[in-house]
């Protein structure tokens, strides 16, 4: 413990006090709480300021002893060894001092210290205290405002307004008295009131949903019903076919064709449909069925995507074939002519059957391109005919159903727009192909619906029903008595070929018993050889002759005179007369030009027709005005004046019974015959 | 079973294709032309619009067509108000003014007497005087004329013969026997006289027999007509003697006997011949035949338009 070192070690001083003190305070620890220092007690009654003098002085006072013992020593230190001694002890005293006042400074800092600290202390509970309140109040707050912001339930549903409230709910619910005062009250009652009207809404529902789940079950059972009752119908239906075929009701027949019926282009539908009403309604003897591939129709009708796909294909290879086969266009074009004509694969046919069981056969079709349907005819008859020579054209499939109607050939197609499209790929017109896709009358087009106006093209014409309807039965009953006219003159002209006018007894009356001229022959001559004849221009002029009319020459003989007579048998036969022209080759060449009389008989057959035509059909009118004209040729030449000039007696004695031989300034013989009384007499 | 419709049409257009004209006649004003046919009708056709310069095809056609009788309508003959036609067995008369109109009625029908119900006769001429019976002709009367000058009228007939008769006695006058004289007889065609016109002192006469003029007063044939076809009507005009016949031709013949001309007309026979004094044009003459045209000539040389019957 030296001075310097207590003096380096001032600071230090307190630690190294302390560590001994700590470490004597190891030593004596449980002495600790026992050691007291004196100073502590001495502190506060010691003035601080006082001690720092103390201190100062102390300091001094050692630094002063410490200079003399310095000085001392430097003198030598044996001879003031016992002032060193006493400085030295001094100095120890003073070191003692500085110790206490150390100690007492150390103590005055401890105690600063925990003073200090204890005060802290405070402040820290305090503030500790402060936070927490502040942390409650803070709390507190934001209950507030949550209890203030605070959206009850109740407020989110929809009450009933206050007036329905009060006129709906039930006093004890709504206590009118309370609540209208209070509004707590009030809102309570209403939604006590929503809770009641919920509760009976929700049992409800709950009903109705039981009630729904009844119905459920009961349409799953129907169904069940139902679906299992589908494959019991059609075993009946498998079952029933032998009685419907034993009882003549092909009603799955008839099924089966509706089915296939369904695949018909509309104006073949439309003719089958009103076909078959109208034969099932009015006319027994007519038989509809149609007749193709139903495959090759379904297959038109492809969904779009195929047959884009078969386009482009086909493009392609179109392409390819056109590239090979460049020189033959004619190819090319004959290809898009069949397009253009092609005939969808389905066709109606038409039986009519007529009394003598004689049937006519129609198949109709149907052009798709040109939108017109055609028709081709054939006649199966009963028996076996004997074929006249002349009859050759009367029931020929292609002249059958010419002019059904007046002026119908038959030759153009009625659709004018086909015009435009024939032009695209060099048709003349539809006749050159008439004997394969069949005739387009124009009768034809509105039994199936199709009425094109005339030469005005339409965008579309589509297939109409009513149109159909009101010509149906006109036109079967014309092509009814067309077959039967044409088989009747059929064997009327086998009849006539052999020289014999067949007549009725029905019609005896209408000529005398004794007729002498004879039908010496009868044939067809075609149209141009009767336009040459000099003596038919009048009837080519009147429009009476065209070229779809049949013509034939019949000679009829008395004697040396020959009467020749070209006919025109017009295609709508009975219902139009034929009409005649005469000449007459008897001393010199006589017609209706130059002899009066000859006009006249020309007149007897062609204007006085109506009582020729016999019974109802009117079918014996041909052979009626033949008899005829061989009766008024009797009576022509019987009653000729005799010519003085030449010798012998008159070539044909009269012998019909006639009143008067001359009448009129025309200066006419009698040609009308009366029946009972069986005489001559003019008109 | 026969269409209603259109049977009128077919028996109508068979009709016309064997319809004769047999008389015509001019109305009193000259406007319209009368004609009838073998089936009884008369048709009234508007003649000076068809004349005018704006005539159209409609003018060509008959203005009316009246249903006079039920059996040919043999001849026509007009006053100053009426038309008179014939038929077998009535005389029928129609007023002019109401003729246009439909609906038209007769206004009388007379039946001359006859003998017997079978013999119904046909009125084969008219013309327009008092009525006395003339009996005298054999066969049937063809064609009836008056004279002019003096009050007789001539009558030809079926029998070859002309008689004239005076109308205030009824008497016959004088008789000529046609088919007689060895100049005009025709024996293979026949002796009935068809034709027959008179202008003062002369006649024409025609039909089986040639086509021959006469003088009445000497009664002797003048000048034979050299027409093969039997004529069936003749008329003075002027100096011409028109005549038409059996072939399409209308002749034109001077007094002299020369042909001047023959226009070819439509009608395969003329049988009625019709000048029209009162009408604007000074010349026209219409002729009727075998055909439903009606000719109508403002020039006599060529046809300038027909009419037809409908």
């Amino acid at each position: 413990m030296s001075s310097e070192s207590s003096k380096k070690r001032k600071p230090k001083v307190i630690r190294t006090d302390g560590a001994p003190a700590e470490g004597k305070r190891g030593k004596g620890d449980t002495d600790q709480d026992v050691r007291y220092y004196s100073e502590e007690s001495e502190v506060d009654l010691r003035d601080p300021i006082k001690d720092y003098e103390l201190y100062r002085e102390t300091c001094q006072e050692l630094q002063r002893l410490m200079a003399e013992i310095q000085e001392l020593k430097s003198r030598g230190i044996k001879e003031n060894a016992s002032e060193i001694d006493e400085r030295r002890v001094q100095s120890c005293v003073h070191f003692m001092t500085l110790k206490k006042l150390n100690r007492l400074a150390h103590i005055r800092l401890k105690k600063g210290r925990d003073q200090t600290h204890e005060a802290k202390q405070k402040v820290d509970a305090y503030h500790l205290q402060l936070q927490n309140l502040l942390y409650e109040v803070m709390h507190l707050q934001k209950e507030i405002t949550k209890c203030l912001e605070f959206k009850s339930k109740h407020e989110e549903i929809e009450l009933v307004s206050l007036e329905e409230f009060y006129k709906e709910a039930p006093p004890e619910i709504s206590r009118p008295a309370i609540t209208l005062t209070e509004p707590h009250q009030q809102t309570l009652a209403r939604l006590d009131w929503e809770l009641e009207q919920r509760k009976r809404l929700a049992e409800k529902y709950k009903e109705c949903l039981t009630s729904k789940e009844k119905i459920l079950k009961e349409i799953e059972v129907k169904k069940e019903y139902l679906s299992s009752l589908q494959p019991r119908l059609n075993s009946i239906m498998q079952a029933s076919l032998p009685v419907q075929e034993y009882l003549f009701m092909p009603f799955d027949q008839a099924h089966k064709q509706y089915e296939t019926a369904r695949h018909l282009p509309p104006p073949l539908y439309v003719l089958f449909v009103q076909a078959s009403a109208y034969g099932q309604a009015c006319d027994k003897k007519l038989v509809v069925a149609i007749e193709g591939s139903v495959e090759e129709a379904k297959a038109l009708y492809k969904p779009p995507e195929d047959s884009q796909d078969d386009e482009s294909d086909s493009d392609a290879e179109e392409e390819q074939t056109t590239k090979r086969r460049r020189p033959t266009l004619g190819v090319q074009l004959d290809d898009k002519r069949k397009e253009m004509l092609k005939r969808h694969p389905l066709s109606v046919t038409l039986d009519l059957k007529c009394k003598d069981d004689n049937v006519l056969h129609l198949t109709f079709h149907y052009l798709m391109n040109l939108n017109v349907m055609t028709v081709k005819a054939k006649v199966t008859t009963a028996m076996e005919m004997t074929t006249a020579i002349s009859a050759g054209d009367l029931l020929s499939p292609d002249s059958l159903l010419n002019c059904l109607y007046p002026g119908d050939h038959g030759r153009k197609t009625p659709n004018p727009a086909n015009q435009f499209q024939f032009d695209k790929v060099g048709i003349l017109t539809l006749s050159d192909y008439v004997t394969e896709l069949g005739h387009p009358y124009v009768w034809v087009q509105k039994l199936g619906g199709l009425h094109f106006p005339k030469d005005q093209p339409q965008h579309t014409v589509a297939a109409d029903n009513s149109l159909s309807a009101s010509h149906m039965e006109l036109t079967v009953k014309l092509l009814r008595s067309r077959l039967q006219s044409r088989l009747a003159l059929h064997k009327q002209f086998a009849s006539l070929e052999h020289g014999v006018v067949p007549v009725s007894s029905e019609c005896q009356q209408l000529f005398p018993t004794k007729i002498v001229s004879r039908l010496v022959k009868w044939t067809a001559i075609p149209y141009e050889d009767y336009a040459e004849l000099p003596y038919t221009k009048d009837v080519i002029e009147a429009g009476l002759a065209e070229d779809t009319h049949l013509y034939y020459m019949a000679l009829i003989e008395r004697g040396t005179a020959k009467l020749q007579a070209a006919v025109v048998l017009n295609p709508g036969y009975s219902t139009l007369p034929p009409v005649f022209s005469l000449c007459l080759n008897w001393k010199g060449e006589r017609n209706s030009s130059n002899d009066d009389n000859i006009r006249a008989m020309e007149s007897e057959v062609n204007v006085y027709y109506k009582e020729l035509w016999g019974p109802k059909p009117g079918y014996q009118l041909l052979t009626n005005q033949l008899q005829r004209l061989c009766m008024v040729l009797d009576v022509y030449l019987e009653t000729e004046p005799h010519d003085p000039s030449v010798e012998g007696p008159k070539e044909f004695p009269q012998e019909k019974m006639c009143l008067r031989l001359v009448r009129g300034p025309l200066r006419l013989k009698p040609f009308k015959f009366n029946y009972p009384q069986g005489f001559f007499s003019h008109r | 079973m026969a269409l209603s419709s259109p049977s009128g049409g077919v028996r109508r257009a068979r009709q016309l294709l064997h319809v004769s004209v047999l008389a015509q006649s001019a109305s009193p004003c000259g406007r319209f032309l009368a004609a009838a046919n073998d089936f009884g009708e008369i048709a009234i056709f508007g003649l000076s619009a068809a004349l005018s310069a704006e005539a159209k095809e409609e003018n060509r056609r008959a203005v009316a067509v009246v249903r006079a009788h039920n059996g040919p309508v043999y001849s026509l003959a007009s006053t100053e108000r009426l038309l008179l036609s014939g038929s077998d067995g009535e005389i029928r008369a129609w007023s002019w003014a109401e003729l246009g109109r439909k609906g038209c009625r007769e206004l009388w029908t007379r039946r001359p007497p006859c003998r017997s119900s079978l013999e119904v006769p046909e009125i084969n001429g008219l013309e327009v005087n008092q009525r006395h019976e003339l009996r005298g002709h054999q066969d049937l009367v063809h064609v009836v004329a008056l004279r002019e000058q003096l009050p007789q009228v001539l009558s030809g007939g079926e029998d070859g013969t002309v008689r004239l008769w005076d109308l205030r006695t009824g008497a016959q006058v004088q008789l000529i026997e046609v088919h007689k004289y060895q100049e005009c007889s025709r024996p293979q065609l026949g002796k009935w006289i068809r034709c027959l016109a008179t202008e003062s002192d002369w006649m024409v006469c025609g039909g089986g027999p040639a086509l021959t003029l006469w003088h009445l007063r000497s009664g002797t044939p003048t000048t034979v007509f050299g027409l093969a076809q039997p004529q069936h009507h003749a008329l003075f005009h002027q100096d011409l003697v028109l005549s038409g016949g059996v072939g399409p031709a209308l002749h034109l013949l001077q007094l002299s006997g020369d042909v001047r001309g023959k226009v070819p007309v439509t009608p395969a026979a003329l049988r009625s011949l019709c000048l029209h004094p009162r009408s604007p044009e000074h010349q026209v003459l219409t002729v009727a035949g075998n055909s439903p045209k009606i000719d109508v000539f403002t020039n006599l040389g060529y046809r300038a338009f027909s009419l037809s019957f409908t």
